[in-house]
Order: structure tokens, then C-alpha cells, then sequence
């Protein structure tokens, strides 16, 4: 009780009381705006966290995250350009509402499903994250080695791409995560004589270039998006209820999925969003309605990538293996904060974990009268010119960079990742696989290399224990996966040249 | 800037080879068989598969064509429909990581305010922006930044030409 006590002293400070309520209007505006999505979001907002206490540090990307990721349902409704991509699924979806004169309407569902949604992933998070902490205390480093490997893998299995590409940028992440010195004997290791690579490649640089020096350059050949009429709304939240009680089932279903594929590895809100919507079509008594306007598809969709945002804390908290691109940024506020992840996690700095579930919670319950305020505000701030907002972006990207470490190294840094991010996304390669090799590159080579010189060069122990026996199953199936696809669409091709 | 696959997989299987061979080249730690050279030559060679398979054209078939919003009203399609591009779009790409280099390389001796307001007013033009846009940003943006990250944040941003009053 104690503890639980500590931890609302700690959400009820000042100062994070005050940057809950900032990076929630943060996030809300940016979420709105097309094409900057809410990892952009985070990414931008780390630099700023290095300056934070732990906690409201970790409060302004879990509040910032769960503003943007709503708020990219306003220009879907609105304009059909989804915000960001967790918005994409159910675009057409709002829009059809919003022709059909019931824009008040389809926001009021992507609001109140959003909160609700966020809230059960929190309380998955709350009751899933000790149960699993108390597993995961057994766990050996061959346990956290096929962990660590299997998220990097289902990474490469949730990517909409080519899955050997996918492969290639996380094994390019875990070649840039090998750079300098610290490895298992502190050789220096692909640094070509430059001190500056002696620490390594910072992490957050890295983010930022690949989400947001990327952004801007993708922007700059893009025509500029069209712009919204001006528009008074009636009442968000009317109607919510009556929604909320006619569809319980779809609410519920969408929110036990988000918190599923959250958990997952490398899966995030936008995979969420999508398997939801595509579920409620499927099992609805009224496919033929989806597409014209129908709220059943926009309840389960939005409430599920919400859930998930919150449920993708728990493999990030207990393993340090981040559920989606927003963990990964966030794992690394964690360490920068001392909250390194881990099942101790939840025994040491329990009081933390506490003020992390209240925070949560907080988040998804002022993104209601702030979602309110967001969607009258909305003819103005999506009216917002690309060239006034793109420019402070790229200014941020570099003092923001450049304030991690006080050295103008990190700057290149960004602009190198920027220029990766950037082509490797014009060749199909996914960046958030690179991202996350870059996140879990050391964790894997360490727990590899420990298991390794524990077994004196061996790899059966790698199978022997059982729960180590099981992850290294599923990791070489997600491996071969691509392969055994790729065979059996070429047998059917093979089989009626040779009739 | 789209890469043909067999130029992409083959620069991937070079990179993966060099990787693999400068990791063979590492000393192990002192008194184990492995160090810091079994990680990098693992992933070496998964990039050599990875890029020859990619050379090959396999897995090419699970890649969805990328949307863009192309209608009025906002409506997506995919890239084959697509309205021309921004003129010298490929070119304007290339600003904000010229930016960052340029950042980088001037803000000792040019100072903070100077070189952001280069940067502000060069991004602002390439995306569009009036000559009247582009002073106006150059003018209240820099100073709102150093404000918050040199003031409230106590980042060190060298003063150079235009020292700021706070």
C-alpha cells in the first residue's frame, strides 16, 4: 500500500503533472497533422526527456503516444488522410461517415473507443506484467537470448514487405549496433580509427534520423495535402453510450486482440488497427455495411490499436524487448533514466511501475475533454501549412540530437540515419526492423555470447532447457517461414508447366 | 530514389562479406574460444544470404505497392497513378540532410541563431514556402528554440555572431 502510496506522490508532482498535460496537447497536434506520425512524435520528444525526472520522462512519451495515436483518426475522419498509420485501417471507414453528415459522430467513436481501449491495454499491462516478471525471474540467458532473437523475428514477419528484406534491415541494425567498443572483450569493433565511434552509434540519433529527418524528406516530394473546410461540430460524445452498449462484443474482441498483438514483438498499433478492422468485417451480421459509413468496424478498430499501445509496455518492461517502434524509443528513455528493463524491474522499483500504470490510465482519461478540445480546434490546426511546421522539425532534429551528448557527431549521426530511413523506405526495406536490431543489437549479442563461453562453445545447450527448447522452435520457424512460402507459391506455378 | 533489386542485393551481400571478414579479424576475449568477433561474422554472412536472395528476386513477390494520396479529396491510389512528382523532388530531397551537415559544420563559428535561421529559411523554401514565410519562420523560430533548449534546458548552443540577451 505504501508503495502504491509513493507512486501518486510521484504522478502527482508538479513537474509531471505539468508534461502530462503538455505532451498531451504535443501529441494531439502532432498526431493531427498528416504525415507526422506518432513515433515522429515520440521521436522528436526524447531530447526534452533527457532533462525530465524518470518519471515524468516516461510520462511524456506514454502521454504523447496515446495522443497522437487518436488524434491521427482527425484527418482520417476529416479528410481522409489518415494521421498516422495506426489510422489507416478504418480511414475510409470515418470518411464515409463524415459524407454522410455524421462527422460529430465517427470522432466521438475514435475518441471514446480510443480511451476505453486505452485503458483495458493498461489493465492487461497491470495484470499480465507481475505475473510474467515472476516467470521470467527463472529465466537463463539462453531463455532471454530466443527471446531477444524472436522478437527481432517477428518483426520481419509483421513488416508488409518483402520478409528478406525485412530480414536484411534487422541484421543491418545489429551490424550498426556492433560499432565501438562495447562488446565482450571492449575491442574497438568497426570504428576506422574515429573516436567519435568509440561509444558506439547512439540509439536516439539513429531514431530520430530514420522517423524524422525521413519524414521531412519524403515530404519534399509529396504534393502538399489538401486542405479542410471550415466546419462547426455538435456533440462528440453523443450517441457513445448507445454505441457502447449495442456493441460489446466488438469492443471487447478489439480490445482483447490489441492487447495480443501489442504484446507481440515488433507488431504495433497500425498491425492492430488493421487485424481488428478485418476481424469485425469478418464476423459481422452486416459485412455489406462496411465501407459505407458503419460504426462497427471504427469501435473495434479503435479501440484495439489503443489497447495495444499499452499491452506493448509489457515485453519492453520485463525483457527490454520493445513491442513496437514507440517502445523501442521508450526502452531507451528507460535506461537513460536508470529503469532499465527487466523482471527486477517490479520488485526494486516497484513504486515506479506503479506511477507507469497511473500514468497510463491518466493519459486515457484526459485524452477525453482533450480529444473534445482537439476535434473543435481541428479546421484550424490542420489548416497548418506543411512549410511552416516542416522547417522547425528539421531545427529540432538537430539541437534535439546534438543535446544528448553535447557533441555536433550526433548531428551527422542524424543526418546519416535520416538518408538510411529515408531510402531504405523507397526500396521497400522496413526501418522499424532496422530500429529494432539497432534497440536490441547489444542485448542479443551479449546473452549469445554469455550463453556461449557459459557453454564452453557449444549450441545444444541453446535447446536443452525447455522454454528455451520452445522459443527456438517458433524463432527458426518465423526464420524459415519466407522460404517455405516462397516454395509452395512456386510448386503450384511448376505444376501445370509440367501437366 | 529507387534501387534495381540485383544492384541493392549485391551492395548487401558486399556489405555483409566485409562484415563478416573484418569480424573474423577481432581477437576473442582472453581465454574463450568467443569475443567480439562471432557476432559480427554471424550477421555478416546472413546478410550475404540476405542480399544474394534479394539479387535473386525471391521474397519480392510479398512487397505491396506504396499509396500515396493522390485525389482532391484526399483518396489514396496506388503509386503506378500517381500525379507527377514535385518538380526537382528528388533534388529537394537531398536539403534537410545537406541541413544537418551544414549544421554541424558552421554552428561554431557562425553560432546558433545564424545557421538555424539558414536552415529554417532554406527547408521553408524548398517545401513551398513565400519569401515572406520563409524570413518570418527565420526570424521567431531560432530564437523560440534556443530559448527553450539554452535557457530552460541549459544545452550548450554556441553564441557566435548573434548572441542572445537570456
Amino acid at each position: 500500500m505504501s508503495t502504491f502510496i509513493e507512486a501518486w506522490q510521484m504522478v502527482l508532482a508538479p513537474d509531471v503533472l505539468l508534461a502530462i498535460l503538455l505532451s498531451a496537447i504535443y501529441g494531439l497536434c502532432v498526431g493531427s497533422l498528416p504525415g507526422l506520425s506518432a513515433t515522429m512524435a515520440t521521436a522528436v520528444l526524447v531530447p526534452v526527456t533527457f532533462y525530465l525526472s524518470p518519471i515524468a520522462a516516461i510520462a511524456t512519451i506514454i502521454t504523447a503516444s496515446a495522443m497522437a495515436i487518436f488524434s491521427g483518426d482527425i484527418p482520417g475522419c476529416l479528410l481522409r488522410i489518415p494521421g498516422t498509420p495506426a489510422s489507416a485501417a478504418y480511414t475510409d471507414e470515418a470518411y464515409a461517415m463524415t459524407r454522410k453528415g455524421q462527422p460529430e459522430l465517427a470522432l466521438g467513436i475514435c475518441l471514446w473507443f480510443s480511451a476505453l481501449g486505452g485503458v483495458f491495454g493498461t489493465l492487461s499491462l497491470i495484470i499480465m506484467a507481475p505475473l510474467l516478471a515472476e516467470f521470467a525471474l527463472s529465466f537463463s540467458t539462453y531463455e532471454y537470448f530466443w527471446l531477444a532473437f524472436l522478437g527481432l523475428m517477428c518483426a520481419t514477419v509483421v513488416a508488409r514487405s518483402s520478409p528478406i528484406k525485412a530480414l536484411a534491415a534487422m541484421l543491418l541494425g545489429l551490424l550498426i549496433a556492433c560499432v565501438g567498443i562495447e562488446n565482450p572483450a571492449g575491442t574497438p569493433r568497426f570504428t576506422f580509427g574515429f573516436t567519435d565511434l568509440l561509444g558506439g552509434i547512439e540509439v536516439i540519433p539513429a531514431l530520430v534520423g530514420c522517423f524524422a529527418v525521413a519524414e521531412v524528406m519524403r515530404a519534399m516530394s509529396v504534393p502538399e495535402p489538401p486542405q479542410l473546410a471550415r466546419r462547426k461540430f455538435g456533440s462528440i460524445l453523443a450517441g457513445q453510450w448507445k454505441l457502447t452498449k449495442e456493441y460489446p462484443k466488438q469492443q471487447t474482441r478489439g480490445n482483447i486482440v490489441g492487447i495480443i498483438i501489442g504484446v507481440l514483438p515488433g507488431a504495433g498499433a497500425d498491425m492492430a488497427a488493421w487485424v481488428s478492422y478485418a476481424m469485425a468485417k469478418r464476423f459481422s451480421k452486416t459485412p455489406e455495411k462496411f465501407g459505407t459509413g458503419h460504426p462497427e468496424g471504427l469501435i473495434e478498430a479503435g479501440a484495439s490499436n489503443n489497447a495495444s499501445l499499452a499491452s506493448g509496455w509489457v515485453p519492453s518492461l520485463l525483457f527490454g524487448i520493445p513491442g513496437d517502434t514507440i517502445t523501442a524509443i521508450a526502452i531507451g528513455v528507460l535506461y537513460m533514466k536508470g529503469l532499465n528493463p527487466g523482471p527486477t524491474l517490479f520488485t526494486e522499483k516497484a513504486s515506479s511501475m506503479y506511477a507507469l500504470y497511473i500514468i497510463f490510465m491518466l493519459g486515457n482519461i484526459i485524452m477525453i475533454p482533450l480529444g473534445i478540445i482537439m476535434i473543435r480546434l481541428a479546421t484550424h490546426i490542420l489548416r497548418a501549412k506543411r512549410y511552416a511546421i516542416m522547417p522547425v522539425i528539421v531545427l529540432l532534429c538537430a539541437v534535439g540530437s546534438f543535446a544528448t551528448g553535447n557533441n555536433l557527431f550526433l548531428v551527422v549521426t542524424v543526418a546519416a540515419f535520416g538518408v538510411i530511413g529515408y531510402m531504405m523506405e523507397k526500396n521497400g526495406f522496413p526501418v522499424a526492423a532496422l530500429v529494432l536490431g539497432i534497440v536490441m543489437g547489444n542485448m542479443v549479442e551479449t546473452h549469445f555470447i554469455t550463453s556461449l563461453i557459459k557453454s564452453d562453445g557449444s549450441i545444444l545447450p541453446f535447446f536443452q532447457r525447455p522454454v528455451s527448447a520452445i522459443l527456438a522452435a517458433i524463432t527458426i520457424g518465423l526464420l524459415v517461414w519466407p522460404l517455405a512460402v516462397w516454395l509452395w507459391r512456386k510448386r503450384p506455378q511448376q505444376a501445370p508447366a509440367a501437366a | 530514389m529507387n534501387i534495381p533489386n540485383p544492384i541493392m542485393g549485391g551492395a548487401i551481400a558486399v556489405l555483409g562479406a566485409a562484415a563478416a571478414y573484418g569480424g573474423s579479424l577481432l581477437p576473442p576475449v582472453p581465454g574463450q574460444q568467443v569475443g567480439p568477433n562471432v557476432f559480427p561474422v554471424l550477421i555478416g554472412l546472413g546478410l550475404v544470404a540476405c542480399g544474394i536472395a534479394i539479387a535473386c528476386g525471391i521474397g519480392s513477390s510479398f512487397e505491396q505497392p506504396e499509396e500515396v494520396v493522390a485525389a482532391e479529396d484526399g483518396s489514396h491510389a496506388p503509386a503506378e497513378t500517381a500525379p507527377p512528382p514535385v518538380p526537382y523532388g528528388a533534388l529537394k530531397t537531398a536539403v534537410p540532410p545537406i541541413l544537418l551537415l551544414f549544421y554541424a559544420l558552421t554552428v561554431d563559428s557562425l553560432g546558433f541563431i545564424p545557421t538555424a535561421a539558414i536552415m529554417v529559411a532554406v527547408t521553408c523554401f524548398a517545401l513551398g514556402g513565400t519569401v515572406r514565410a520563409a524570413i518570418g519562420l527565420a526570424i521567431f523560430a531560432p530564437p523560440a528554440v534556443h530559448l527553450i533548449f539554452a535557457k530552460l534546458l541549459r544545452v550548450p548552443l554556441p553564441a557566435g555572431l548573434l548572441p542572445m540577451p537570456w
